[in-house]
């Protein structure tokens, strides 16, 4: 037993002009809720089918429970639920033939499991796929998943379509069947709020790197913004400064780590300290998705420009 | 017990549920010997992860507010926590501290910032 569900080692996908995936290390702890969080292209979809085989990766390597890809291919797919981005399967068969179609495929397949899910979350059974609406589709591909009775599983937008009620079934589903057993979920979103609720671990991947992996404990209790006025304010970002926003004499520095030390540290050069407050997952996910887009008239330090060298 | 988490408000969940539980113990509405939901349940009826609530209820066992009997179930401590009067004010001379810096950088008499504490006991106590 390794201590990570997934582990990926230098994962790349390159196209022929564009980095999907760029060197992704990712280190998902067992029996943690995983939120995988990036915009629209940042390379989340890429990064799951590589880890479930079903894209080979340009360089790096994946191992999920243990086991490596592409060798232990068919394991992986037996013991990992997945629900890929598109909520597709197959057309013509209900909920039934599905059901009858995946049992033999999943070793822990559990027609229990199916019949308390599909009750919970309110699966239509007996219609074709083809004629669900978009969210008991969703639904229907979701029970496949947690039917196998799989210790990992991988989601990406699992909660695309749901309504509130659906996806409150859902959540709790998560939790106490599977966090409260130890088994692991990866799962990619948009919705942050949520995320921020039932995840314990976060990773925002932008452009195909990951720019954050960290513990939402650790976020809480540690990520602050420091609202400053003062002259000559630094304007670097370093190792603990992860963006900084404003100008002139006044600034809004968001900080990793130690905010009270660095406050006063300013406090110490004669600024004065306006505010420390918390940040919430979305804004630690806009303001590391922000400094990394390429805004580069007026941003000081970025745009490489012929300084004279007295600076 | 009804306990709210508020996942935008930037105090760490886990001490959002210790500190309602601890005002729950303190105002009477748990009372000795209660017991509270598993780590699961409460997980899952706040759809919260688990290690959230339990590091809060680690805490909490740790302060000496709640005991876990093993394989048992977790209860509101019967007896407070086994410490000397001087640990006790020890541990609250922070919050003191604390309150005595706010009020005075809000220009608030001592009588001010004492009868707002005196109010706030009286508050728990009006609890059934």
């Amino acid at each position: 037993m390794t201590e990570y569900a997934i582990q990926t080692e230098a994962l790349a996908k390159l196209y022929a002009v564009t980095r999907a995936v760029d060197g992704l290390d990712l280190r998902v702890p067992r029996g943690s809720i995983y939120g995988f969080l990036g915009r629209n292209g940042a390379g989340k979809t890429t990064t799951i089918r590589m880890l479930m085989g079903l894209a080979a990766p340009t360089r790096g390597s994946a191992t999920i429970l243990g086991m490596r890809q592409p060798e232990d291919k068919l394991a992986i797919l037996q013991r990992t639920g997945f629900v890929g981005e598109k909520k597709t399967l197959f057309d013509a068969m209900t909920g039934r033939d599905l059901a009858k179609f995946n049992r033999p495929f999943f070793p822990r397949w559990s027609d229990e499991l199916m019949a308390k899910y599909s009750r919970q979350l309110e699966v239509p059974m007996d219609v074709e796929f083809k004629k669900l609406s978009l969210g008991n589709r969703t639904k229907l591909c979701l029970l496949m998943a947690l039917a196998q009775g799989a210790e990992l599983l991988i989601l990406d937008e699992p909660t695309s379509g749901l309504d509130p009620v659906v996806m409150d079934a859902l959540l709790k589903v998560l939790i106490e069947d599977y966090a409260g057993e130890g088994r692991t979920i990866f799962l990619s979103s948009h919705n942050l709020a949520e995320v921020e609720k039932v995840a314990d671990w976060v990773g925002i991947i932008h452009n195909g790197k990951l720019l954050l992996e960290a513990s939402l404990e650790d976020i809480r209790a540690d990520y602050r913004r420091v609202t400053v006025a003062g002259n000559a304010l630094p304007s670097e970002r370093n190792e603990q400064i992860f963006s900084i926003s404003g100008s002139g004499d006044s600034r809004e520095y968001f900080v990793r780590n130690e905010a009270e030390r660095f406050a006063a540290e300013l406090r110490s050069q004669g600024a004065t300290i306006v505010e420390i407050s918390p940040l919430n997952l979305e804004q630690v996910f806009l303001q590391l998705v922000r400094k990394e887009e390429p805004c580069t008239s007026g941003n000081s330090g970025a745009t490489p420009v012929a300084v004279s060298s007295s600076i | 017990m009804i306990i709210h988490v508020n996942s935008s408000s930037g105090l760490p969940l886990y001490l959002q549920i210790e500190s309602q539980l601890k005002h729950a113990v303190a105002a009477g509405a748990l009372k000795q010997g209660d017991s509270l939901p598993s780590v699961r349940k409460m997980a899952s009826d706040l759809r919260v992860n688990p290690n959230t609530v339990a590091r809060a209820y680690q805490n909490l066992e740790r302060e000496g507010v709640i005991r876990t009997v093993p394989g048992g179930g977790t209860y509101v401590a019967d007896n407070v926590p086994g410490l000397l009067k001087v640990e006790k004010l020890k541990r609250l001379r922070p919050l003191a501290m604390q309150v005595a810096v706010e009020g005075t950088h809000l220009r608030l008499t001592q009588e001010d910032v004492l009868k707002l504490v005196e109010e706030a006991f009286e508050d728990l106590g009006a609890k059934p």
